[in-house]
């Protein structure tokens, strides 16, 4: 048991290694996913014209960007690998637990730097004055695990669909929903420092408990 | 051994596999011929578990780990040589040192000294081939299953391939899916399947 949960750990490492070597290598994915959010904080913050935005609809328009932002970088998780003909390679090499796992990390840890790097751009343009840190990285730490389980079982549902682009997006919504909704409003309190309501967080953890446990059993009948 | 065990298998209205119960054993090289689209490739995959039957069972020696070399199942272009062998190896558990890693190279035919670290998508094809074929060499799997595995090698490719599977067929079991006159004649034993 122990020796079996040190080699699909040491398989996950290997997976997110080679995972990040080749999307530093091949930079797309990682420049899609900045330029989308670059380009929407932008524009965002251009049409609001300097005038002031309530605080609500600032943390919901922060989610929007991360999601979308985000759908552009995930959903080639698995495609890449199976348009180049390595998924088979990969399958017949690792555990399939191993390989979600390493997916997702992988997954969580480059949405972590899309989010370290749009997030100083967003408060700046939009002058958001950040009252709790902490609520702030909690929840968007919180948040992204729920998108990065989610994202993943859904990038891998959709590797076979001819039109992953716009499935992607319409699969993902609904199951991160659930996530988004008090993330936003913890978002909300974060940039106000109103009190907030700690059953938000559970409620997200909970969420992201479900996820990471409804893809770890869903993958095998991939 | 693999049993397989009345195992079936159809692509839409095509049976390709009726009813079949056979047992491959260990300690040879067992070839699988037959004509384009007989079905060598998925007998392969279906010995493996890499594909199930629509009934029936193959069943594989319990603990026994698999490696492959075959057309459909292709190396990481994006990494060197080096990071490929490295990488495969870290999924089976196995830490290759820098010795290791030259001698993978030189039983294949691959200097590592020269291409170690150069992207596998700068190799030319059979390069890419001796790559898979070191990849397969450093698991140590107990089960090898080989489509086509000199396809595209020049003649020293070749030898070292052939050299490699003898050497090794005592204590494996080695399915090798092929049409190649050369290959079939390393056999010890042969499976043609009709179209």
């Amino acid at each position: 048991m122990t020796k079996s949960f040190g080699s699909r750990c040491e398989q996950i490492a290997a997976i997110v290694r080679k995972d990040f070597l080749i999307g530093l290598r091949r930079r797309a994915t990682f420049a899609a996913m900045m330029m989308f959010a670059l380009t929407a904080v932008a524009s965002l913050s251009l049409s609001t014209g300097g005038s002031f935005v309530e605080p609500k609809i600032l943390s919901a328009m922060l989610w929007v960007v991360i999601f979308f932002a985000a759908s552009a970088g995930i959903s080639g998780t698995f495609d890449d690998e199976a348009q180049a003909c390595t998924l088979p390679t990969l399958k017949l090499y690792a555990a399939a637990q191993a390989i979600l796992f390493g997916k997702m990390a992988g997954v969580l840890l480059s949405l972590i730097a899309l989010t370290t790097f749009i997030l100083p751009i967003f408060l700046i343009l939009f002058d958001v004055a950040v009252e709790n840190f902490f609520l702030l990285t909690t929840t968007l730490l919180a948040g992204l695990v729920g998108l990065s389980a989610a994202g993943t079982l859904t990038a891998a549902l959709t590797t076979s669909a001819t039109v992953k682009g716009g499935l992607f997006p319409i699969l993902l919504f609904p199951v991160t929903l659930p996530i988004f909704l008090p993330a936003i409003a913890l978002t909300e309190a974060a940039f106000t420092g109103a009190a907030f309501e700690a059953s938000a967080l559970v409620v997200i953890a909970a969420f992201d408990a479900i996820l990471i446990l409804a893809s770890s059993i869903l993958y095998d009948y991939l | 051994m693999i049993a397989f065990d009345d195992v079936t298998l159809s692509f839409g209205r095509r049976v390709l596999f009726d009813n079949v119960t056979l047992n491959l054993r260990g300690g040879r090289v067992i070839g699988i011929t037959g004509a384009n689209g007989a079905g060598k490739s998925t007998f392969l995959k279906l010995a493996g578990k890499i594909l199930q039957p629509d009934s029936g069972s193959v069943t594989l020696p319990a603990y026994k780990t698999i490696a492959a070399v075959s057309p459909e199942m292709k190396i990481y272009d994006d990494l060197t040589a080096t990071e490929n062998l490295k990488f495969f190896s870290r999924l089976r558990g196995k830490a290759l040192t820098a010795e290791k890693l030259f001698e993978l190279g030189s039983r294949v035919g691959l200097d590592m000294k020269t291409f170690g670290d150069a992207r596998a998508g700068t190799f030319s094809t059979g390069m890419r081939q001796r790559l898979k074929f070191a990849v397969l060499l450093s698991v140590d799997a107990d089960i090898w299953l080989l489509d086509e595995p000199t396809a595209n090698l020049d003649d020293d490719g070749r030898e070292k391939i052939f050299s490699e599977v003898q050497a090794a067929k005592s204590g494996k079991i080695i399915l090798l899916a092929t049409n190649d006159k050369a290959e079939v004649e390393i056999c010890d034993e042969v499976i043609r399947l009709p179209l």
